[in-house]
């Protein structure tokens, strides 16, 4: 297994890299570019809006600007004002020496706007993503041994409607209902507050915390938890008409061991490809959720650096993403073997 | 018991996932910022224990800033948070009356502030600076202040208006500096070029030069001049500001904190105006300002008395990327008139808009400049229609759009028929406006395919596929406008034939003429020269103005002396603003 891990690891490189050509590829030749920002109102002269692009890097073609975004520049001389003499060396290490660059928009490190976002995102979306399991996965369970009963047909109706729901319409109906509509009997403010991560100003307080998350993880859970229940109560039904099962009872184990014990654990491993697919939100974040909710994390900075074109900050954000989509794939099958013994990867 | 293991690994594994996200969520992350220490004169008032907030607001806007200036701007908001902390030379009032702020005063030909050598055709202006202002740490501003200010933009690259037209600029004293300028006028509101809404002055002894104005602590940091201090910046969740004892209005700000929640959605932000959570929603949409407007219900609706932002279709009258070209029919003066006539703006405003918006047919709108009498266009369908046969474009094969024949730039047959795009961004007012006029145009005979594309495309350099600036689009829509009260800029952009911003590639002569004469000492000559460009701007319509969006916010009830402004932002008066309970 340890050789496996290695080998996956090792492969996860040259796959990183790909990608990563694909995306700067599509990202640069994308219409559009940062410079729009200086040429509707601030209509800059063309000599300052070169010196600008200049500054970006973005006079450069773009082969020269990948290997800048991967290696930097601080070995290569470059010409720093335009005039055709190279004359000093660039000041970027690249992204394998963990320079991410610099956001055109707010000239800021994108790493350090990335790790200022990413821990709310995980708070956010690691809270979610617990509650949808805690949630789905007995209510998946319960649908499938107790398959037509009045509680399997009123899960699946709530699922279909979870499903069809508009994510964005059921947060603003969560915020009129519980921020406008209904107040706290006790202080006369609103029951839950609108947004944000807490409340601003106020001093730190637990309680405040999960008052501000009930709103944004009921909006993502709704969707989740019908779409993991549906799933695991399918697989669970597969699972618990195979043979091994009937074998199981024949034997005389009680119900709740031959479902908790040989049932579940099968039934769970196509749920852990499911898992493995979302669990890159708990990193990139939920956009529609974030944008609701005041919420400031990954999403809402993947959203503003895609819309403004801010190149440096957009590749930060998609290289994160891919690498988490690596290993969360990566950790999926590694839990595959655990769950299942047939799978072996020695 | 193997088996069993494993799934006690995974166990732990849930568990300890969901314990960090709550750890991560849970631990405290504002971090305030750190202030500067505080020398005299506020040494007394440091020793003092922090006072006690006793009134706070809170303002709302939708995206985070991006820095605290007003030249490295993204999201049209760095302006107004930067009025907070920091203080500029000069300010203008809602009626456009400049008034100093660091300035003693504003220098005139009158008062020796302004010496203009009409022999060299050169001009300098003498600024001198109050000498009670001092930076939140007590050190005093001064005119290195400014001159570091000035360097810095230079050596960034950075630009403001006329920034090509100085020479130089030369400390006289600690609170003298005098600009020279290459051109006798520069631009006739030179007291703006250090003030308004883009300049702001920055102090030499706290920014970090060497990191350079785009990226020096200025920016995220701001040692304040201004009525208020920022405390913590928590970016795209909120910014809490305190006020600055040291502010050199006696007694000023009124308000002890303000807090500015970045809040995305409009939606929300209407609900918190009406929970009472928030005290201003600035630039509200239309249907909030008509919930604002309504009594008793806790909200207060204010505007500007002038306007700023003007909804105009912008022709290309050449063809599609090919500046050698003609366009079949947007280069005839009669086609656009028609075009024009054609328009319900009144349905726009009244239905679309829900009443919030001013009639605009020309771009000499504001005070002073909006003294031509130029009539107001009818809406009338037939005589658009009259005109476009006129021109020599009719419908002969019945399919309700017309073609060329006898019209004078095209070929015979060629079809009535545009690409019609917005910007996305704009939301759906604009969306609707733009189906509307579709359905307008049809009704005479003139076919448009509508599209909708991103604002970082439309106004992308050519080289990234920007459709204005390459020419490569036929009929635009989106608004504009001049902050402050000099349109001088604004039409040199728009109308110049030698402009990169003259998007349609109108050229017109008589008009460059007037353009340089518009750059002027004499005030009533000034408005002269306005009166004869709007005349030729109305007889050609290189573009076809519509509405101009009011400048608007949304209040609580409690909140006082918020005077909306088009020529600043909302904030411009922010030290005035008081709460009452």
């Amino acid at each position: 297994m340890g050789q496996y891990i290695v080998r996956r690891l090792l492969q996860a490189i040259p796959m990183l890299l790909l990608v990563s050509i694909i995306l700067f590829a599509l990202v640069n030749i994308a219409p559009g570019g940062p410079m729009s920002a200086y040429s509707r109102t601030n209509r800059m002269p063309e000599e300052k809006k070169e010196a600008i692009r200049r500054s970006f890097g973005l006079d450069k073609p773009l082969w020269v600007q990948y290997i800048v975004w991967l290696a930097g520049n601080d070995w290569m001389p470059i010409d720093s004002d335009g005039n055709g003499i190279t004359d000093s060396y660039g000041t970027r290490k690249g992204v394998l020496r963990g320079d991410f660059g610099f956001s055109y928009k707010n000239r800021e490190p994108v790493l350090d706007q990335i790790l200022d976002r990413l821990p709310n995102t995980m708070y956010l979306m690691g809270i979610t993503l617990a509650v949808v399991a805690v949630v789905a996965i007995p209510v998946g369970i319960i649908s499938a041994v107790k398959q037509y009963s009045a509680f399997d047909i009123t899960v699946t109706t709530l699922s279909f409607m979870g499903q069809a729901m508009p994510e964005f319409w059921l947060g603003l109906i969560l915020i009129l209902v519980f921020y406008v509509g209904l107040d706290n009997p006790i202080t006369g403010n609103s029951l839950l507050p609108g947004g944000g991560m807490s409340t601003t100003g106020a001093p730190f307080s637990i309680v405040d915390r999960i008052n501000h998350l009930i709103l944004p993880v009921s909006m993502g859970v709704v969707g989740w938890v019908a779409w993991w229940s549906r799933f695991l109560r399918s697989s669970m039904l597969e699972v618990i008409n195979q043979d091994y099962i009937r074998t199981a009872r024949a034997k005389g184990q009680i119900e709740r061991k031959v479902l908790y014990r040989h049932a579940l654990k099968n039934a769970l491993i196509p749920l852990i490809t499911m898992i493995a697919i979302d669990f890159p939100y708990v990193f990139t974040g939920a956009v529609v959720v974030e944008q609701i909710f005041s919420w400031p994390g990954m999403g809402r900075l993947y959203y503003n650096s895609a819309t403004s074109r801010d190149y440096p900050l957009l590749m930060g954000i998609l290289i994160l993403g891919s690498a988490v989509i690596i290993l969360s794939n990566l950790m999926a099958d590694i839990i595959y073997a655990y769950l299942d013994p047939r799978v072996r990867y020695d | 018991m193997a088996l069993l293991g494993r799934s006690k690994i995974l166990t732990i594994l849930i568990t300890i996932l969901f314990v960090a996200a709550v750890l991560v969520g849970c631990a405290p992350q504002e971090a305030p910022l750190e202030q500067p220490a505080v020398d005299e004169p506020a040494a007394a008032e440091s020793e003092d224990a922090e006072p006690a907030v006793t009134t706070s607001i809170t303002i709302m806007i939708p995206d985070n800033p991006v820095a605290f200036n007003g030249i490295n701007t993204d999201t049209g908001y760095e302006q107004a948070l930067g009025e907070l902390v920091m203080l500029s030379l000069t300010e203008t009032d809602p009626e456009g009356n400049i008034f100093p702020e660091l300035a003693a005063e504003i220098p005139t030909i009158e008062n020796g502030g302004v010496i203009l050598d009409e022999d060299t055709w050169t001009m300098t202006v003498t600024w001198k600076l109050r000498e009670d202002v001092f930076w939140a740490d007590g050190e005093q501003v001064t005119a290195d202040d400014v001159i570091f200010t000035w360097d810095s933009l230079i050596a960034a690259d950075a630009w403001i208006a006329a920034m090509d037209y100085t020479e130089s600029i030369e400390k006289i004293d600690d609170f003298t500096f005098t600009v020279y300028y290459y051109e006798g006028y520069v631009f006739p509101y030179y007291p703006l070029q250090f003030g308004g809404e883009d300049f702001f002055v920055y102090p030499e002894h706290y920014c970090d030069a060497e990191a350079g104005f785009y990226e020096w602590n200025c920016d995220d940091q701001p040692l304040s001049s201004g009525p208020y201090i920022l405390q913590e910046w928590v970016a795209d969740d909120h910014l809490i500001f305190v006020r600055n004892p040291n502010y050199y209005q006696e007694g000023k700000p009124y308000i002890d904190q303000v807090i500015v929640q970045i809040v995305p959605e409009e939606t929300v932000k209407q609900a918190m105006m009406m929970e009472g959570d928030a005290d201003l929603h600035y630039w509200p949409a239309e249907p909030a300002a008509v919930l604002y407007k309504e009594p008793g219900n806790g909200t207060s609706y204010v505007k500007s008395p002038t306007e700023r932002w003007v909804m105009r279709l912008i022709p290309n009258l050449y063809v599609k990327g090919d500046r050698e070209t003609p366009h079949p029919f947007l280069s005839d003066v009669l086609v656009r008139r028609a075009l024009r006539m054609a328009v319900d703006v009144d349905t726009i405003i009244n239905d679309i808009f829900l009443g919030f918006g001013e009639p605009v047919w020309n771009d000499f709108f504001r005070p002073p400049f909006n003294s031509c009498d130029i009539p107001r266009p009818v809406y009338d369908l037939e005589g658009a229609a009259a005109l476009l046969e006129e021109a020599g474009w009719t419908d002969t094969d019945g399919d309700g759009i017309r073609e060329c024949h006898g019209c004078s730039t095209a070929e015979e047959g060629t079809v009535m028929f545009m690409e019609f795009a917005i910007y996305a961004e704009y939301g759906e007012t604009l969306e609707l406006t733009h189906q509307l006029i579709h359905e307008n145009w049809k009704s005479i005979g003139v076919d448009t395919e509508l599209q909708i594309i991103e604002g970082a495309i439309m106004w992308a350099e050519e080289e990234d596929g920007g459709t204005e600036i390459a020419g490569q689009y036929e009929m635009d829509m989106w608004d504009d406008g001049y902050p402050g009260t000099d349109p001088s800029d604004q039409i040199w952009t728009f109308y110049y034939s030698e402009s990169d911003w003259n998007y349609g590639r109108w050229a017109n002569e008589e008009m460059d003429m007037w353009i340089d004469e518009f750059y002027s000492l004499d005030e009533e000559y000034r408005l002269e020269v306005a009166c004869e460009m709007a005349a030729i701007l109305e007889q050609e319509l290189p573009q076809i103005l519509l509405f101009s969006t009011l400048e608007q916010h949304g209040i609580s009830d409690r909140l006082q002396g918020v005077l909306p402004n088009a020529n600043d932002p909302v904030t411009w008066n922010v030290a005035d603003w008081s709460v009452t309970e």
